[in-house]
């Protein structure tokens, strides 16, 4: 019951301090980390794979960044945080993508070497 | 102890008492948590992300335990959202982890079938090449049975005594083969016949056209009769030997046709002949006018 209760209450002790923080310090760096994890999966083909995630990603870091000019540190955190985990999902979403169709392309060019196999024995 | 979970518990007690009877129903939350069963459920989730999994029930547990602090929505709802986009980047995981397996096993496969390829195409060639010196083979044999066949034949005519004039094949019965003046076949002109006889045994093909020539001496009605005769007895005699007698034309031509001149006893005595023509592979043979 301790131990439960402890943790809620630092939680809501982190978030304190967040609040406490975020008054004083603009979240730069997480607004750039975000920025980074966005670049890498525009890189990795996410604008053909999850477009729509890669804009949500955007838009929230868009939101973020004028939360942080408005002095509303927390808020940019939150939006930050959202942008990256949807750049992330973008990100491992192209590479799913692209592994699948890895593998029907594979599958495929197994089907036609298949077929030049049975034709080659038919012609014998 | 008690004073201290008292302790522990008392904002919790004012945060209640401030807020008043359970927390509200959060849709957030509660789609986050029946995401995260879902994928919690899958095997193929669990086998190929347990990190991904991890961290979306971490968010989860971080969400559902400021909801039941009563925190402000906002809080709640951050964490549910982080949550729900972490279960789908398990799951996204899982999947890619998946294809790369796949990928792994589909290339394995494809080098297997590119093996496969090659060997069929190192067959085919193979086949080809057996089928090819097969080929030359049997060209090989079968011009060596022309040849031999043809060498046979050449042995066969000289066995004959017959020779090749532009009319083919003819065999020379001369007179010396009949009793005199009579159609009646002598020892030596039997001989000559069952050798023709066998000839046409090997040559089925070849047909034969008998002719029966004299002399200008004595009638020539006469000598025609003789001529006749003579070549039916050289017909009556392949047919003893069982040549079909459909293999066997005769005519007569008493004095005509000479070889040799009729003035002197020689040249009449050479005159005075049966000749065989052989007919060609196909039957043909070429008559006198």
């Amino acid at each position: 019951m301790i131990k439960r209760y402890g943790k809620v209450l630092g939680i809501l002790a982190g978030i304190g301090v967040l609040t406490a923080c975020g008054s004083t310090n603009p979240p730069t760096q997480q607004l750039a980390e975000t920025e980074t994890v966005i670049r890498q999966a525009e890189q990795v083909g996410g604008d053909e794979y999850a477009p729509l995630e890669l804009r949500e990603a955007r838009r929230k870091l868009e939101r973020a960044k004028n939360a942080m000019d408005d002095g509303d540190y927390e808020k940019a955190i939150r939006l930050a945080e959202h942008a990256r985990v949807d750049a992330e999902l973008a990100q491992i979403k192209t590479m799913s993508g692209q592994s699948q169709r890895a593998v029907t392309e594979l599958r495929e060019s197994i089907r036609i070497l298949k077929e030049e196999i049975e034709r080659n024995r038919n012609r014998n | 102890m008690k004073n201290q979970l008292l302790i522990w518990m008392l904002p919790l007690l004012l945060l209640f008492v401030a807020c008043g009877g359970p927390p509200a129903e959060n849709p957030l939350l509660n789609e986050a948590a029946e995401k995260f069963d879902s994928a919690a459920g899958d095997s193929t989730i669990v086998r190929f992300a347990p990190v991904a999994l991890k961290e979306a029930e971490e968010e989860l547990q971080v969400s559902r335990e400021l909801w039941e602090a009563k925190e402000d929505k906002v809080y709640v709802d951050h964490h549910a959202y982080l949550a729900i986009q972490k279960t789908v980047i398990a799951q996204e995981t899982a999947k890619m982890n998946a294809a790369q397996n796949e990928i792994g096993r589909a290339e394995s496969e494809r080098q297997q079938v590119l093996l496969d390829v090659r060997l069929s195409d190192a067959e085919r060639a193979e086949e080809r090449a057996r089928l090819a010196l097969e080929e030359a083979q049997r060209e090989r044999e079968s011009a060596e049975q022309a040849r031999r066949e043809a060498q046979e034949l050449a042995n066969r005519v000289d066995e004959l005594e017959a020779r090749q004039t532009e009319r083919g094949l003819v065999l020379t019965l001369g007179d010396v083969l009949f009793d005199f003046d009579q159609a009646t076949l002598r020892s030596g002109g039997m001989r000559s016949v069952r050798e023709l006889a066998n000839f046409l045994e090997t040559y089925p093909e070849r047909n034969v056209l008998i002719e029966g020539y004299t002399d200008s001496v004595g009638a020539e009605e006469y000598n025609l009769g003789l001529s006749e005769r003579r070549a039916n007895a050289v017909k009556d005699a392949l047919q003893e030997r069982g040549i079909p007698e459909n293999r066997i034309q005769t005519r007569g031509f008493g004095v005509e046709h000479p070889v040799a001149s009729n003035a002197t006893e020689a040249g009449r005595q050479q005159n005075r002949r049966v000749e065989v023509v052989i007919s060609d592979q196909e039957g043909n043979i070429i008559e006198r006018e």
